[in-house]
């Protein structure tokens, strides 16, 4: 009985925390009228990323204190947070979300945001200083949609010990000179099996993404999904694209030039620290990262992202996240919101965040600063990295697309079947667009 | 002395059969817990023992406010305890009614509770939230513990235990004029331990490791949890597995010591609901 009662006395004392909490939320606020302005702000950022976050949004609030304040709160990994967006956005939860580079179309046709286009406008705020090739993902119709702030590209990553040893001194550019080295840096053990591998790569929708545009083919139609309206069909089933792409891989599976590593990055990066393979794809913003696993064991080269073909001619597009401003039709939250934004982008914000994570600066005249020259001294490959951005054009920024998490998903799984050797080239493309054009007629469908 | 010769060989059968099983359940753990304290560079290098030991994620998951893991801890322990007490009365009073009393539609009602378990909880989770928005309990512990009070599982589960009591305990009860809710409470409830404690247990666990309905509701760090604080130690572009390792550990410590303290209470609790029903 005793037991039962206490049982009972700590449900009702739980109870009433439950129900206190709840009264003092509801207390009517104070009203004062000098209260800042405040706002909120989603981010996916973790770890590291989110912790330089931290300290630019501490920092802005600091700075302006007693005008604005921005409540910042981390909201899953970007696919966690794009969902959270998708059901609720309606409601306006939040004044900025950070949404990832494939969520763009999706935002755009949503309704729920405000073009950053229109405050730049009003702000005469000069877009010159955002790096053009970065911009231009984000700009449609001749509208900046939301501001660029955490950007990268693919890039080669190639273990520079290794390519010593074997008296390699020309990077690769594309996968001819990719294949012919690789066997110079192929191991093989007494038994036959292979102990190093010359190249190897995760199998990321996103490289066949690039890729597209490194041929400077569109990946959909209607303007790579840029146009007025939006996307209906793929385009790299019919240009050719598609199919030379899928050729290079399996040619690089079957040649034993590269072995399957498996949907995604990870198991790529883990065999590139642990010097299982010299060569593998990856994104600008994984430098620091690498660098630090990998310590003094050998050094890290890095090169332009390579091409199928020797005369493509083509650009890398940006991956990443932007800030977007929601619609939340309350201009003294959304004037503070652009404060906000603005801040974020400025040039010594822009160094600091490209320190401390690997990003792009968005902002060209962070180039100039101080901090970012010393860590392009500390970090001598990203400088490859701003090049290969800057050698693209805004005319590659890739493509939009609703569904692209979805397609991204499709084109990993054929490929995954094609390595797999359930399908020839040929019968993986047609699957791949198949299923990709039936997602995107679904959704257009449904939305338009 | 046979006998006891017998016994003593089927001991040591078993045990040589647990130890490569303990050793298969284990090593993953471990190895869990030296990535978290391995230095960054030596993670890649397939070292299931580490050369040095630094403690620097521990002290940067719980030192660092931007992560705020005590917070988060207190949060995912206040839900689960709330929710496991709210389940032990909530499932109780059901499971009496289905199993002690009786009346019309009994059955007919009793099919309709066993059926949501057959609905998973991802199918429901958007109408729930719609209802928590609609309400206005975005990011409260509301939000968190009301969707969550009650379960078909646990209503079944104290229900197939109750059934296994004599009918002359309660009509013998009855007779001395006890009612309904002091027979419960006094003679079902004390007698009932160990299906409370594998249901509580059981349910513990479940709220500990819930990660997408929190992450819904709650959107301020005053109300997360721990299962999101993982997440927050992990980046797509700029992973430290040290650090998402050392966030694993934390979380799983609390989870693993109620398995260990109801370890009885668990296993004696499915097993008897499970052979007389």
């Amino acid at each position: 009985m005793k037991k039962v009662c206490m049982m009972g006395l700590l449900l009702l004392v739980s109870f009433g925390l439950l129900f206190a909490q709840g009264s003092a939320e509801s207390a009517p606020a104070a009203a004062q009228t000098k209260k800042p302005v405040e706002i909120t702000f989603w981010h996916a950022m973790g770890g590291v990323n989110g912790e330089a976050m931290n300290t630019l949004v501490t920092n802005f609030n600091k700075e302006y204190d007693g005008k604005i304040h921005v409540t910042y709160e981390y909201q899953g990994d970007y696919d966690d947070e794009f969902s959270k967006i998708q059901a609720s956005g309606g409601n306006y939860p939040c004044d900025i979300i950070q949404v990832y580079d494939i969520g763009t179309r999706y935002m755009i046709d949503s309704g729920w945001v405000k073009p950053v286009q229109d405050f730049v406008d009003k702000d005469h705020f000069d877009l010159a200083q955002i790096e053009p090739n970065i911009a231009a993902y984000y700009t449609v119709g001749g509208k900046l949609y939301s501001m660029p702030f955490n950007s990268s590209t693919p890039i080669l990553y190639y273990n520079k010990t290794a390519f010593d040893e074997a008296g390699i001194k020309e990077v690769p550019k594309n996968f001819d000179d990719i294949i012919a080295i690789s066997e110079k840096l192929k191991q093989v053990n007494a038994d036959g099996t292979v102990k190093r591998y010359g190249f190897g790569m995760g199998n990321y929708g996103w490289f066949f993404e690039q890729w597209v545009g490194k041929m400077g083919k569109n990946y959909v139609n209607n303007n790579n999904g840029r146009g007025d309206k939006p996307a209906t069909a793929v385009a790299f089933d019919s240009n050719g694209a598609g199919l030379q792409i899928i050729n290079i891989w399996d040619k690089l599976l079957k040649s034993g030039v590269a072995p399957y590593l498996n949907q995604n990055n990870a198991d790529a990066k883990a065999a590139f620290i642990a010097g299982n393979i010299c060569m593998t794809l990856e994104s600008t913003a994984a430098l620091k990262s690498l660098l630090n696993n990998v310590g003094d064991k050998f050094e890290i080269g890095v090169a332009y992202f390579p091409s199928i073909n020797k005369d493509d001619v083509g650009g890398v597009s940006v991956g990443g996240g932007s800030l977007w401003m929601l619609d939340t039709k309350d201009n003294t939250r959304m004037d503070a919101t652009w404060e906000f934004l603005k801040y974020m982008v400025n040039a010594e914000n822009q160094a600091y965040w490209n320190k401390m994570t690997g990003y792009f600066p968005v902002t060209t005249k962070a180039l100039d600063t101080e901090t970012f020259k010393e860590n392009v001294k500390k970090y001598p490959q990203f400088q490859v990295a701003l090049n290969q951005l800057h050698d693209s054009k805004p005319q590659y920024a890739g493509s939009l697309l609703s569904v692209f998490s979805e397609s991204r998903q499709i084109v990993q799984a054929y490929i995954a079947r094609l390595a797999n050797k359930e399908l020839n080239p040929q019968q993986t493309l047609d699957g791949m667009a198949k299923d990709i054009n039936k997602a995107i007629e679904t959704y257009n469908k449904v939305n338009y | 002395m046979n006998v006891d010769k017998k016994r003593k060989l089927q001991h040591v059968l078993i045990f040589l059969l647990n130890v490569p099983l303990m050793l298969i359940i284990l090593v993953p753990l471990f190895y869990t817990f030296s990535i978290s304290v391995m230095p960054a560079d030596e993670i890649y290098q397939n070292h299931l023992i580490p050369t040095s030991v630094n403690w620097i994620n521990y002290i940067q998951a719980f030192t660092n406010p931007y992560y705020n893991f005590l917070r988060m801890i207190f949060n995912s322990f206040f839900v689960s305890i709330v929710v496991m007490l709210a389940q032990m009365v909530t499932c109780s009073l059901a499971a009496f009614a289905f199993s002690f009393l009786e009346f019309k539609g009994k059955h007919v009602l009793f099919l309709a509770v066993l059926a949501t378990m057959m609905v998973p909880g991802e199918v429901t989770i958007v109408a729930n939230y719609l209802t928590m928005t609609s309400w206005g309990l975005l990011d409260t512990y509301r939000a968190l513990i009301l969707p969550y009070m009650t379960s078909a599982m646990g209503i079944f589960l104290l229900r197939q235990y109750y059934l296994t009591f004599a009918k002359e305990l309660y009509e013998a009860a009855k007779l001395d004029g006890c009612s309904n809710i002091r027979f419960l409470a006094t003679i079902v409830t004390p007698l009932s331990r160990p299906a409370l404690g594998a249901l509580g247990a059981y349910e513990f666990l479940n709220t500990w490791n819930q990660y997408m309905w929190p992450l819904l509701v709650t959107n301020s760090k005053n109300y997360r949890t721990v299962q999101i604080g993982i997440s927050m130690l992990y980046d797509i572009d700029a992973e430290s597995l040290g650090l998402m390792m050392a966030g694993v550990i934390i979380v799983i410590v609390p989870s693993l010591s109620i398995f260990v303290f109801m370890n009885k209470q668990l296993i004696n609790g499915l097993m008897a609901g499970a052979v007389k029903g």
